[in-house]
């Protein structure tokens, strides 16, 4: 049994937190280091890091010990946990602030964007709903989009730009859309998340972690139990094959998206 | 997404647009998978069953899909990997643990890859006390029937996890239990003359696992498990 566990479990908080530090700080740190590059954010989300785990006398670590059956590693547990608070250490407060300055030299509209799609957490198209019905009425959705990339690519080139890639949604498609009319893209949407829906579940996630997430296929093998990065080629090419078909027949084209 | 396939890239843009046109506001349902569910389906040890009931979730949930990813993301970074090792206390483990299921159908890889990830100076952990590995028994070779898989006890193992391969790698069967044999259930359809692999984990101490060789078996012709 591991030296912290033992001293948590005899009732030591303070000094299973030690020895636990011991052995796991420098884990810590590369997984923050991981999501955050500047040195002041590393130091702060280890900070937050150290309150949230060491809260009510070691809580989280305690329940983890506690659970009698683990699915994962607790190295790998420990580093899923430290991204979420190092997310929500940006997406609140000290790290929100922080994150804030990253817009400070955008200009107006996309510092608007800014708040909406990385601080807020809003899709992209709720974004343009809200800043249309802001001061902004008449931002075509086309001259929307080409705001939105430019966001995109100023806040994820700099210090900030792996963790600001994590708190964003996927980035925007390259080319513009001049679709006169917002309904239009809603149905068209509606149709691919339709068309989306009708794959397997296994299927879908194949295609949305290899895609979207842009996970390479040997890790989405792994994650999804099959053989090798071939077989999610095969499984990935013949549902894109499938969803190309009927968005096809439907007259979908890049303009409708 | 990298392509093998450069003409794929041309072929599927439209549908690439769409899926990431797709995107949606993140929110949290009870359904959302807890860290120690996202931890193992990142690091791929979430067994079949389990795996099986998290995927409609994963189908529809951006948040839980982001967050499976991004952690895999984590481990596939080199640093990260590095002190994962270092923490553990056996270099290399996770590398043989995240490769194995691609590598069951060449088993000979395991006999000469690992002795030489161990020889290997370079990130070495400190030096640990000699962990007692399980010692498959039964089936290996060609054999008669395979209804059960059988191994040898470790001193202090309180748990073991058991996992079937098919040659080419498909996880067919993964169990955990405190005995040292399981009964394959009836789904497990055996093929005669169609090598299968597989290895047992002892746990050995708290989040501590030491794993078996990976080791082969077929059934003779004609006589079906």
């Amino acid at each position: 049994m591991d030296d912290w566990v033992a001293e948590l479990q005899a009732g030591k908080p303070e000094s299973a937190w030690d020895r636990f530090l011991d052995r796991y700080r420098r884990l810590i740190f590369s997984a923050i280091r991981h999501y955050a590059q500047d040195y002041d954010d590393v130091m702060d989300v280890f900070a937050q890091v150290c309150e949230a785990l060491r809260a009510d006398d070691l809580r989280r670590l305690r329940c983890y010990v506690d659970q009698t059956d683990h699915r994962a590693r607790f190295s790998t547990w420990l580093v899923t946990v430290v991204r979420h608070l190092t997310i929500d250490w940006f997406r609140h407060r000290d790290g929100r602030r922080r994150i804030s300055t990253v817009a400070e030299r955008l200009p107006p509209l996309q510092r608007r964007i800014f708040e909406h799609v990385f601080l807020d957490r809003r899709s992209h198209a709720e974004a343009y709903e809200l800043i249309r019905t802001g001061e902004t009425r008449d931002l075509s959705f086309k001259e929307y989009q080409a705001e939105l990339r430019a966001t995109y690519r100023a806040v994820t080139n700099g210090r900030r730009g792996g963790v600001l890639r994590e708190l964003g949604a996927p980035p925007p498609p390259d080319v513009e859309s001049d679709s006169p009319h917002y309904a239009d893209r809603r149905e068209a949407r509606e149709f691919i998340a339709r068309a989306l829906g009708a794959l397997s579940d296994e299927d879908r996630v194949a295609v949305e972690l290899h895609v979207v997430e842009e996970l390479p296929a040997a890790d989405v093998a792994r994650l999804l139990g099959l053989p090798n990065a071939k077989a999610v080629y095969n499984r990935v090419y013949r549902a894109l094959e499938l969803l190309r078909g009927q968005f096809e027949r439907a007259g979908l084209s890049r303009e409708d998206l | 997404m990298t392509d093998p396939d450069p003409a794929a890239r041309d072929r599927f843009d439209l549908v690439r647009r769409a899926l990431v046109a797709l995107e949606a506001s993140e929110t949290t349902t009870p359904d959302c998978l807890d860290d120690d569910t996202i931890a193992a389906h990142a690091e791929g040890t979430l067994d079949a069953a389990a795996r099986a009931a998290v995927l409609p979730h994963l189908a529809t949930c951006r948040r839980c899909r982001a967050a499976v990813a991004s952690v895999a993301h984590a481990l596939a970074d080199p640093a990260v990997l590095r002190e994962i090792s270092r923490a553990d206390g056996a270099a290399g483990r996770r590398l043989w643990r995240i490769a194995l299921p691609a590598a069951a159908a060449a088993a000979i890889l395991v006999a000469i890859g690992l002795p030489r990830w161990g020889s290997d100076d370079r990130h070495r952990a400190p030096p640990q006390p000699v962990v007692q590995v399980p010692t498959p028994l039964a089936p290996i070779g060609v054999v008669a029937e395979a209804s059960a898989l059988r191994w040898a006890a470790v001193a202090g193992a309180d748990r073991y996890r058991l996992t079937l391969f098919d040659a080419g790698g498909r996880v067919l069967y993964e169990a955990q239990l405190g005995d040292t044999a399981v009964a394959l259930p009836d789904s497990i359809s055996l093929i005669p003359d169609h090598p299968y692999l597989w290895k047992v984990e002892a746990r050995t101490g708290w989040d501590r696992w030491s794993a078996s060789e990976l080791v082969q078996f077929s059934i003779a012709r004609g006589l079906l498990r």
